[in-house]
């Protein structure tokens, strides 16, 4: 044999061995990797989840759609752009101001506009043209904010993103694994806080009937407060994320609400669980079809991106106005529903 | 005739401009603001779409009356630059429209009156059509459900109006041609004149339908719909029907205000300018009676042209546009006012009929033929022989 056999040594061969295996691994990985386009609809549609729920939660508390509810979501991107532009850190450092920031917001708006609005008897309609004032109000302050940071730190803050701030983990962008765990762990600290916690089983009760819920003892004010500030602080956490991947300007609150509502009336208005499909749903088709109907029709339907959410409203609207909620109750009235109902429950045991 | 109305009227500058421009968005705002009224104070109906109506009307001018009127200038003989393309349609538009087409009808003031009154029409039957069209998802449902979609489709119409070129020039909007070019004087005035007899006409309209028994049948519903549809009223049809009917007229604020401006884009048209302004006049007045509604829409578009005309004074001292500072004055000013005054500055009077004794209708069982006791006052009888006792 020729010499070539003798460099074939044992630990050669392992060596090699190991090379290739790496070779191999970061081949597959580069052919396994998400596309961007896919994890930019996986972390859309994380947030829009988070300010779904959020949205849902205030309907289901205050029994009004919260116009402002995206308004929270531009507050914390200018809360992200603060930390990162400003002080020069990391805007991870920003999330938990964000939060804490946003209930506190949220909490000071139900103390002076809404607490004081309700108490007074006002309608339903009265409390939805407040929080339009609301948001009128809170965009202005973020453009004269925007321009504040233009006259004292000399930024362009009116279209910015912050991608450049991102760290980096195995080639995928922070921002990416970040938003799935917190969408995740948000949702089933939810479910264990509304069905395994007093403040939660109260918040139920509240939404459900507030005067059986004042005679069972619960302080509605309390339950109030404590729902504001969690819708707010989820907002506003849900905002700050969103520069890190796609841009935002003062105005991106006011442009995200439809999709947020489209979720929250996709699941049903009166139905928590329906806003984590719907919120997803809203938020993952949103872009995964934009970029479809690119590809079929061509690039200009890219203009027409927040008609999807429209469609999403009308269609709802049209066929069934209590969203995945009345479909499920439909669906379980039926014969093979009760069926299907049936053995999901089994498996799963008493809801 | 004209010329000496032009020799009157004389120059219009500093501020009697100022004078003039209050006066035209006075018209144009109090025309969506009483047709909100009609709607939410008096029906219950929430319209948080009036920008879509808005926006129907100046498209409506842009996208409908513009061709008609190059139509009958290029069957006049007149040779105009092409415009069938998207590019063309917005680069040719100035010389189409300021030279080709304003010359013309400067020289035939009957075309130029028809088209305003055919643009009118259109906007009308348009905006009516829109207002059917948004009333189909969401009007069988609750109101919260109704103010999410017509919030909604504001952006949308937005959307269409800045992509399709063909419509109002994309981004950059268009020039419309000038109806009132046959007016010597000022073009400001004459609009403002036309837009505030409009808003009469429309004030005289919307107070007749609210005085009849269908007036009558929409506070009801307000008040309660269940009563309402109990006693055998189709609760949702009319709904519609005010919605629709309501829809029609904003538009032709729409239309008023692309001939104020000769000029028609998108982005005049934001939701926050044409849905949440008008609402703010109306809370503010106090809904539910049309001099609340004068007041308000009064106060508020005084206050934001002047703060409009002197903003160069207010820049030297702001390092941001005055605009957003107007936006945070009158948000507070609509939260202030609901919370300390929340039936407005002019408060809803109860509704008093001419000709009934309201009296004797509480002491005893009376029925009134509630058709005839307006129309018995009208025409100067004492009111005898409508009530009798059962």
């Amino acid at each position: 044999m020729t010499p070539l056999s003798l460099n074939w040594l044992p630990w050669k061969v392992k060596l090699v061995r190991k090379r290739l295996i790496r070779l191999a691994f970061v081949r597959i990985r580069s052919q396994m990797m998400i596309p961007p386009l896919l994890m930019a609809a996986i972390v859309y549609a994380c947030l829009i989840t988070i300010l779904s729920i959020g949205f849902t939660l205030t309907y289901l508390t205050a029994k009004i759609p919260n116009f402002a509810h995206g308004t929270y979501a531009g507050i914390g991107i200018y809360i992200s752009y603060t930390v990162s532009k400003i002080f020069g850190l990391s805007p991870y450092i920003g999330f938990p101001i964000a939060f804490l920031l946003g209930g506190a917001l949220s909490v000071v708006i139900f103390l002076l506009v809404i607490g004081v609005l309700q108490r007074m008897g006002g309608g339903a309609i009265v409390l939805t043209i407040s929080t339009l004032a609301i948001q009128i109000f809170l965009t202005a302050s973020l453009n004269i904010y925007a321009f504040w940071l233009r006259e004292v730190y000399k930024t362009y803050s009116m279209a910015f993103m912050l991608k450049e701030f991102d760290f980096y983990i195995g080639g995928y962008p922070g921002v990416f694994p970040v938003t799935l765990i917190l969408c995740i762990v948000t949702v089933i600290l939810l479910h264990y806080m509304l069905t395994r916690t007093r403040i939660g089983v109260a918040m139920r009760a509240t939404a459900e009937d507030p005067e059986l819920a004042s005679v069972l003892g619960i302080n509605i004010y309390r339950v109030q407060l404590f729902s504001w500030f969690l819708t707010g602080g989820m907002a506003c956490l849900a905002g700050a994320f969103l520069p890190m991947w796609f841009q935002s300007s003062p105005t991106t609150g006011a442009m995200i609400i439809t999709s947020i509502m489209a979720g929250s009336l996709l699941g049903g208005f009166e139905n928590v669980y329906g806003a984590i499909v719907g919120g997803f749903g809203v938020g993952f088709s949103e872009i995964l079809l934009t970029y479809w109907l690119q590809g079929v029709w061509g690039t200009w339907v890219g203009e027409y991106r927040p008609l999807i959410p429209m469609f999403f409203l009308i269609a709802v609207l049209l066929l069934e106005p209590r969203g995945l909620q009345g479909v499920y109750e439909r669906l379980s009235a039926t014969r093979t529903g009760e069926r299907l109902m049936g053995m999901f429950s089994r498996s799963r045991g008493v809801s | 005739m004209i010329e000496l109305i032009g020799t009157l009227a004389g120059e219009i500058t500093g501020e009697a401009r100022l004078i003039v421009d209050i006066a035209m968005f006075f018209g144009l705002l109090v025309i969506v603001a009483m047709a909100l009224n009609f709607q939410y104070g008096n029906a219950g109906v929430p319209n948080m779409g009036c920008a879509v109506q808005v926006i129907v009307g100046a498209f409506t001018v842009s996208a409908i009356t513009m061709r008609l009127a190059f139509w009958i200038v290029e069957s006049a003989g007149i040779k105009l630059l092409p415009y069938a393309s998207d590019f063309d349609w917005v680069y040719n538009n100035q010389i189409n429209v300021h030279v080709l087409t304003n010359p013309y009808l400067k020289e035939h003031p009957m075309v130029a009156i028809s088209l305003l009154l055919f643009s009118m029409a259109v906007a009308l039957v348009l905006g009516a059509l829109i207002g059917w069209l948004m009333s189909l998802p969401a009007i069988r449902l609750r109101a919260t459900y109704l103010m999410i979609v017509l919030i909604t489709m504001a952006d949308t119409s937005q959307i269409f109006g800045r992509n399709m070129p063909q419509i109002s020039g994309g981004t950059l909007g268009v020039f419309v041609p000038n109806v009132f070019a046959w007016y010597p004087g000022d073009r400001g005035v004459i609009t403002a004149v036309i837009t505030l007899a409009i808003g009469l006409v429309a004030f005289f309209i919307f107070r007749t339908m609210l005085n009849s028994p269908y007036g009558r049948l929409m506070r009801a519903i307000r008040e309660n719909e269940v009563t309402v549809a109990s006693v055998g009223k189709n609760v949702v049809g009319i709904r519609r029907n005010i919605l629709v009917f309501a829809s029609g007229i904003t538009a032709l604020a729409g239309v008023l205000n692309a001939f104020y401006f000769s000029f028609v884009v998108e982005a005049n048209y934001q939701r926050a300018w044409w849905t949440y302004w008008p609402w703010l006049m109306l809370i503010l007045g106090g809904p539910g009676n049309n001099a609340g509604t004068f007041l308000g829409c009064a106060l508020v578009v005084a206050m934001r042209r002047i703060i409009i005309y002197y903003k160069w004074i207010f820049d030297q001292y702001f390092f941001f546009p005055i605009s957003y500072f107007e936006d945070i004055l009158l948000g507070t000013l609509l939260i202030v006012v609901m919370i300390f005054r929340p039936s407005g500055l002019i408060p809803e009077k109860l509704l008093y009929i001419p000709g009934v004794p309201y009296g004797r209708l509480v002491r005893e069982e009376v029925r009134v033929d509630w058709r005839k006791a307006p129309r018995a006052r009208a025409a100067g009888e004492k009111p005898r022989w409508m009530f009798w006792r059962r």
